[in-house]
């Protein structure tokens, strides 16, 4: 037996899930039962939460005599730890139930008993004692090394970063070069929708800018929704964690609207994602986005891999906070640029008050503040043939309706920089400096109110 | 006793799947080990656990003062899961006698735990056990439950008769 009682955090590997953990539990008459049970989740240094998935015996005795005893194995070690609990509660909502539905739906598509495993409940335990169970073992694997320095070239790299969509390149190349996560996106919470949209992407075959998810919608509206991290490491079927539903945006137009086509800018992520990791970008308290990654492998993302993009998160959601915040250029407006020349044949835009959606020669770009922004454009630059904008006159426009606070501008300015970038080479947005852009229209534009 | 296992059971603890035994102290507090061996006797009536010392002192002590004796049967590829249960083990340390049920074991666990990703060391690591640390652990089953996850979870294959004898 080992001397010191080895604390919850350093038996993590056996928590993951890798192989069922075993739990005994007596009923008031003196019967003892035992049984496997699908999680045993880390949720604080002297607390975890155990799946309650049915009506049975351990339930039955664990809520007239409080008392477990669970045993796990490291699944690399194959070293035996006992956990001495007692029941305090149980939780049916919030983020350590969400996080642990999400593990389990994951958990149940893999060993092919989706139907079955239902989560009713998160129950949480005290953790009294830990027991390192005496054993050969296998000597432990090298740790992960190098994980802190990564950290640090991360961070390092995101704070280099003075404009958004530096930031959010950046970091999206961080953990392609320096983690080896090759499929990831930044998505922004829009509060007034509730829901979030995809503001950059790396590693798919479409950047997916623009495309929405509803707060509570899959792993990524689960971790927003909840401000808590999502880790999936088994392909899910449960439709709530899976986005191969994807809604018609055409259902959010008003009744009136006439139909528009295409107003569904597709889902970026992988078909078949086996390991997916959402976590929220959270800035003084504040739900500003979530950072997602995924990979076409079971089991990629391990507990350390989220310690390390949660760190991240909290620094680049402190950064996009920032950049943000920062006051607009003290330097004066350069002074007025000719516009550049314009030929070719006339594109057709079109704007549909009803949601501020903006379409293109029929081909839609984008809705809501994005669409609304970009309809003011180029109504002032018809009217005055002005090209230089701030960023703060749109603050103060009121068609906008841009919220008082947190109103995203940079981001909402950034979406509508990539979709045009993506959609309409013949007009563009350049940044001239903080806080100020420029509009660029190549061919001539006949403007529609709808 | 009566007949509580059906032949798919029997065949099932016969073969050697994992097998998790528990107990409780007289606090009710319960004590939990993985076995590193099974056996059903040849009339199928008596079922042999097999613990080591070292890794189950908690629990062997609360079998021999309790006598209470649960053990949950499960093969890993299916989840296929049966518990037996009585109120009165017995304990004798294991001989040479029981080293062929000892290996037995450790093969069909290297053949049923390497279906789910696990290779022979590793199984070999977590059944390891010097025979002079294994004790073995016979109980005649009482009750039996179906476990396997499910709606049916926790049924009882077959209630006995009459109510087990009350422990001296």
């Amino acid at each position: 037996m080992s001397t010191a009682a080895p604390s919850l955090h350093s038996i993590r590997p056996c928590l993951e899930g890798a192989i069922p953990a075993v739990m005994a539990t007596c009923d008031p008459d003196g019967t003892p039962n035992v049984a496997y049970i699908s999680q045993v989740v880390y949720v604080d240094a002297t607390h975890v939460a155990l799946s309650f998935q049915f009506f049975n015996k351990t339930r039955q005795n664990i809520l007239r005599n409080p008392r477990a005893s669970v045993l796990v194995l490291d699944p690399l070690t194959a070293h035996f730890y006992r956990l001495h609990l007692l029941y305090e509660r149980t939780e049916d909502c919030g983020p350590v139930f969400e996080s642990m539905r999400a593990q389990l739906a994951g958990i149940a598509s893999h060993s092919g008993m989706a139907e079955v495993f239902e989560l009713r409940g998160a129950d949480i335990y005290a953790v009294e004692h830990i027991e390192s169970v005496a054993g050969e073992g296998l000597p432990a694997p090298a740790p992960r090394s190098g994980l802190l320095h990564t950290l640090r070239l991360c961070s390092e790299s995101i704070a280099r970063c003075t404009g958004l969509d530096e930031l959010l390149q950046g970091a999206l190349q961080g953990l392609q070069h320096k983690l080896g996560i090759e499929h990831a996106m930044v998505l922004m919470l829009d509060a007034s929708a509730q829901q979030l949209y995809t503001v950059a992407s790396c590693g798919y075959a479409t950047s997916g800018v623009g495309s929405e998810i509803r707060l509570g919608q899959g792993v990524i509206g689960m971790a927003a929704r909840e401000r808590t991290p999502v880790r999936i490491s088994h392909m899910t079927h449960a439709a709530l964690y899976s986005h191969a539903i994807r809604e018609s945006m055409d259902a959010h137009a008003a009744p009136d609207a006439p139909p528009l086509r295409g107003m569904d800018i597709p889902y970026p992520g992988l078909p078949e994602p086996h390991s997916q990791v959402a976590v929220p970008l959270l800035s003084a308290g504040r739900l500003l986005g979530v950072l997602f990654a995924e990979s076409p492998e079971d089991m990629r993302f391990g507990f350390e891999d989220e310690d390390l993009l949660v760190a991240i998160a909290g620094q680049l959601a402190a950064a996009i906070d920032l950049l943000q915040a920062a006051p607009d250029a003290p330097e004066p407006l350069p002074a007025p640029t000719a516009a550049p020349p314009v030929s070719g044949s006339a594109l057709r835009v079109r704007h549909f008050a009803a949601n501020d959606s903006v379409f293109i020669n029929d081909d839609y770009l984008i809705k809501g503040v994005a669409g609304a922004i970009i309809w003011k454009l180029l109504r002032d630059h018809q009217h005055t043939g002005r090209v230089d904008f701030t960023n703060r006159e749109l603050r103060l426009d009121p068609a906008l309706r841009l919220p008082d606070v947190a109103d995203n501008l940079e981001a909402r300015l950034l979406l509508l920089q990539r979709r045009l970038q993506e959609n309409c080479p013949h007009i563009h947005i350049e940044k001239t400096g903080r806080g100020r852009f420029r509009l660029c229209v190549l061919r001539p534009v006949v403007l529609e109110d709808a | 006793m009566t007949v509580l296992l059906g032949p798919s059971h029997i065949a099932m603890v016969a073969k050697g799947v994992s097998a998790i035994v528990a107990s409780r102290d007289a606090a009710l507090r319960p004590s939990i080990m993985r076995a590193v061996g099974s056996h059903i006797s040849g009339d199928e009536q008596e079922v042999t656990v097999y613990l080591r010392r070292s890794q189950s002192e908690q629990l062997l002590q609360d079998i021999a003062h309790t006598g209470e004796i649960a053990v949950v049967f499960s093969v890993p590829s299916t989840h296929q899961t049966l518990q037996l249960k009585a109120r009165r083990a017995t304990q004798r340390p294991a001989h040479d006698g029981d080293v062929p049920v000892l290996q037995a074991y450790l093969q069909s666990m290297v053949q049923e735990v390497g279906q789910v990703g696990y290779g022979p060391q590793y199984v070999a690591a977590m059944l390891a056990a010097p025979l002079q640390d294994v004790v073995a652990v016979s109980f005649t089953p009482t009750s039996a439950f179906d476990q396997t996850p499910g709606p049916r979870a926790g049924a009882e294959l077959c209630a006995p008769p009459s109510p087990p004898t009350p422990q001296p």
